[in-house]
């Protein structure tokens, strides 16, 4: 595939549920190989906005290119080129990793799905628990199978959805390592959390979301941490207080 | 094309792994299946009314009852974990998560089917051997009916509440062609009609598996999307 200059393009981009409008007129652009974090108060839309991004659900206003095709389309090829990492793990609970991996591998019509399996496998560290059924493993575990299950087919862009939560300190540590990598490999990755030391950790660009809208986004160079905080803060007080919280 | 029919074999393979590893959903079809089929058996007297005439009836409600406990929990597995979400982000055409899970869904029942037609033999006393063929022929076409516009509609249901009571109350009132059908050209095997005699019940019968598949086609990319 051609390289694109923008990964991903977002014009004007709305998502409304009846009276609701969970995503607002969102415009920006993400260059390949960068990585974009955006914060926000429970329901601001960040999720909205993934699933949009993601092909899962379509924009009700507004246009987004991801690796060049129009989201709203629903193209299989666009599939080929993202991986997405959400609170929920997407794996099957009664198959083992390398039955789950493998399963993945064929959907991406993926040669030799068992290597390729073993391979990712491998990479996040769980290879001595391959053939074990996930329904057992803990929530650092199914994470970082999660992500191996993403990344299985080599996407250029990954989308995660608060990839923190839950997560021990050393999972965490483990995840932000795998993130790094895939960084350094000039993965594009868009991701929103929580977790302000890690979202700013490893971005190049900062997004805070608020009621469906980018209040504020920069590069990461021009951001003072301190002052991003108090104003995170302050988006999520008066949330609350929007909400009735 | 190929990969096509290899995303429809990796979602059947998928389905059969976790049935071997959990055995959910087999035992309790077959299990629900004999229990419909005995509390009939208590219930009518055998001496007096014929068993060729009742007995079609008792068997395509033994089969519709379990079998929608089979599609109830067909996507229900997609449903735990997101598992669906992960489905709808692979580069396969929505078709082919519907034809695997269709798939799916088409040979449990039949496996369970196959296990409660020996039962049923036994318990009315019915020879089943010498009509066996055009049976399993009438079986297949009623069990594909049933899991052509089953499957659409618990991908439908999964994403509701109520999707237990939903699924079939969204199912039986559109299944009523086909089960006329079956249960029709079941009791007329039963009594040694030729399955060439009943190409009428036939062509309807098929005639609605081919419409199910064909609207399950054509709206299972809205269904599936949220």
């Amino acid at each position: 595939m051609e390289p694109l200059e923008n990964a991903i393009e977002v014009q004007h981009l709305g998502k409304a549920f009846g009276m609701l409008k969970a995503v607002n007129g969102i415009s920006f652009e993400l260059k390949q190989g960068a990585f974009l974090t955006i914060f926000g108060p429970n329901g601001a839309g960040k999720t909205t906005l993934i699933k949009i991004l993601s092909g899962l659900t379509q924009p009700t206003t507004g246009t987004a290119k991801v690796a060049g095709f129009d989201v709203a389309e629903g193209h299989p090829e666009m599939r080929k080129e993202i991986g997405v990492i959400s609170h929920a793990t997407a794996l099957y609970a009664d198959l083992t990793p390398l039955e789950n991996l493998m399963f993945f591998a064929r959907m991406h019509g993926l040669d030799q799905p068992n290597d390729r399996a073993l391979k990712a496998i491998d990479e996040v560290g769980l290879s001595p628990r391959r053939n074990d059924r996930i329904r057992t493993f803990s929530r650092g575990m199914l994470q970082r199978l999660s992500i191996a299950r993403a990344v299985l087919h080599d996407p250029a862009i990954l989308f995660l959805d608060e990839p923190f939560t839950g997560l021990d300190l050393h999972a965490t540590n483990v995840l932000k390592g795998h993130l790094q990598k895939l960084h350094d490999r000039r993965r594009t990755i868009l991701m929103t959390t929580h977790d302000i030391p890690c979202g700013l950790e490893m971005c190049d660009k900062v997004a805070l979301q608020v009621q469906g809208k980018f209040a504020f986004l920069e590069n990461i160079a021009d951001v003072d941490q301190g002052q991003f905080e108090s104003m995170y803060f302050d988006a999520v007080r008066d949330n609350q207080f929007a909400m009735g919280l | 094309m190929n990969l096509y029919l290899n995303q429809i074999a990796a979602i059947v393979w998928k389905d059969f792994v976790t049935e071997l590893k959990t055995r959910e959903l087999l035992s309790a079809m077959f299990i629900f299946a004999l229990l419909v089929i005995l509390i009939f058996i208590f219930s009518i007297n055998l001496s007096i009314v014929k068993a060729s005439e009742v007995g079609p009836g008792i068997l395509w409600v033994a089969f519709l009852f379990a079998g929608t406990i089979g599609l109830n929990r067909s996507f229900m597995l997609e449903k735990e974990n997101d598992c669906l979400m992960g489905l709808m982000l692979v580069p396969a055409d929505r078709t082919a998560i519907y034809f695997g899970k269709l798939i799916s869904n088409l040979i449990f029942l039949s496996i369970m089917e196959l296990f409660i037609l020996p039962l049923f033999m036994i318990f009315f006393n019915i020879d089943l051997l010498p009509h066996l063929g055009p049976l399993l022929v009438v079986i297949f076409l009623g069990t594909l009916g049933f899991c052509a516009l089953g499957t659409l509609l618990s991908s439908l249901s999964s994403n509701l509440k109520t999707r237990e009571i939903m699924l079939p109350i969204l199912l039986y009132p559109l299944l009523i062609p086909i089960i006329i059908g079956v249960v029709r050209m079941t009791g007329q095997i039963l009594d040694g009609t030729e399955l060439f005699d009943m190409m009428k019940w036939i062509g309807l019968t098929a005639s609605f598996d081919i419409i199910y598949i064909g609207v399950s086609i054509m709206t299972i990319d809205h269904i599936l999307e949220e």
